[in-house]
């Protein structure tokens, strides 16, 4: 709630004193872990915590996600999945499907996988979507401050969820990258540092950036979590930062793109670079 | 809140962690293994609405704007009242994870009295690196406001989704 004021500030206690919201924050949630890599020898489970105040309903169900040269995720309609991208909503199996939860309450998805025989060698993706199913229209109480006759009033309502990768290889494989340029730019929100990621071989990549100055321990940026899926050969990093921290980026930086902590933080691939 | 969230998480995995290891009962040894493994998480909390607040349509169509920081630009032609705010989500998670946001460019309104309007949605970033303290994102719009818009409440659902790479 603290990070909610301060980021708000004084409009949203206004806000919050006097406007009763209608069915805020039901739907809210937890998902964990953030990302699943399976070989088909064996499956794994998600924890969905329903950390909203009031019962939920969700839903959890797979969809297909290509990536863009941008960084970003692009939401594939399933008329559109290519044969292998259709391979990878069939081999993945998990339940429950829907679940309601009183406030609080965890639920473990089990999620298994089942490899045809002669699946081809090769690294398959789905995004298992996690959202709440939201409730009927709630009736809207009739605000005396509307003025009869002409006005409109409006209630847009969200339907929001969390998204992780679950990914299965198959297969020997192998994948590398290669840093690109790094520049500061002007994004319409402020200033970005961004950079360019080169992916070579039959798997995706993924691992956490660090930025720091020649002689300076401590980083001057952190990212976590970067990935580069099969589908692109090169993708663009743009994260942004705070103003001062742009101003500070700038000149000869080491950028170094290291495994997940979780299987040991290699490095990927490091280098030097003047950002300009 | 996301303490406690956090807490839930890890007993749940806990929970799922000893039932693997069940069979280890069996085993003569009379040693006990107490494990846990800590998850890494992610919350999506919902904390202000999209508020386009209360609109009087005129003889001509017209917009209403709300920015992602909220602040309302009403059409030439229009009369708005009330409160304008953006929606925002909060998100927590892992110190310096990325996480890639975004949701359905625009949204259809039906009227309780008939008439439908519709919605563009802009979303304030296309990702946020959160920090101790997490990260949010802001969701405003642009209405389009026919000429003598049937009066009514008028509702529609949009989807917003965080997602981790």
């Amino acid at each position: 709630m603290l990070r909610f004021f301060k980021g708000f500030g004084l409009l949203s206690v206004f806000l919050l004193g006097s406007v009763a919201t209608p069915a805020q924050s039901a739907g809210d949630l937890l998902v964990a872990p953030t990302r699943v890599v399976l070989d088909g020898s064996r499956g794994t489970e998600v924890v969905l915590n329903n950390i909203g105040s009031e019962p939920a309903t969700y839903r959890i169900s797979l969809e297909i996600k290509r990536m863009t040269a941008a960084g970003g995720l692009d939401e594939i309609a399933e008329a559109d999945v290519t044969p292998a991208e259709r391979l990878a909503l069939d081999m993945i199996a998990f339940s429950p499907r829907r679940v309601t939860l009183p406030p609080n309450q965890p639920q473990v998805i089990r999620v298994g996988v089942r490899i045809p025989e002669g699946t081809p060698p090769g690294e398959y993706r789905a995004h298992m979507l996690f959202r709440a199913v939201p409730d009927a229209a709630p009736v809207v109480a009739a605000d005396p401050a509307k003025p009869a006759g002409n006005g409109v009033s409006i209630a847009l309502i969200p339907i929001y969820g969390i998204t992780i990768p679950v990914i299965i290889r198959v297969g020997d494989l192998g994948a590398e990258a290669t840093i690109g340029d790094a520049w500061v730019g002007d994004t319409p929100d402020g200033p970005a540092f961004n950079f360019g990621l080169t992916r070579t071989g039959n798997r995706s990549v993924y691992g956490d950036i660090e930025v720091t100055r020649p002689g300076v321990s401590e980083p001057l940026l952190v990212a976590r979590g970067i990935a580069v899926y099969p589908e692109v050969g090169a993708r663009e990093v743009s994260l942004r930062v705070p103003p001062e921290l742009a101003a500070r980026l700038k000149g000869p930086v080491r950028i170094r793109y290291s495994e997940d902590r979780d299987i040991g933080g290699g490095t990927i691939d490091e280098a030097e670079r003047v950002v300009k | 809140m996301r303490k406690f969230g956090m807490k839930r998480a890890v007993v749940g995995a806990a929970i799922a962690a000893l039932a693997l290891n069940a069979p280890a009962a069996h085993a003569a040894s009379a040693t006990a293994t107490a494990t846990a493994k800590i998850l890494r998480q992610i919350t999506l909390t919902n904390t202000s609405a999209l508020q386009y607040a209360t609109i009087i349509s005129g003889a001509t169509a017209s917009t209403v704007q709300v920015s992602t920081a909220g602040a309302r630009i009403c059409g030439a032609g229009l009369t708005c009242t009330g409160t304008t705010t953006a929606a925002n989500f909060d998100v927590q998670g892992t110190d310096g994870a990325v996480v890639l946001v975004g949701g359905d460019p625009s949204v259809t309104l039906n009227g309780s009295l008939g008439g439908t309007m519709t919605s563009s949605l802009t979303y304030s970033v296309p990702n946020i690196t959160l920090g101790a303290t997490g990260g949010n994102f802001q969701v405003g719009g642009t209405l389009s406001v026919g000429a003598n818009q049937t009066a009514g409440d008028y509702t529609g659902t949009f989807n917003v989704t965080a997602n981790y790479q």
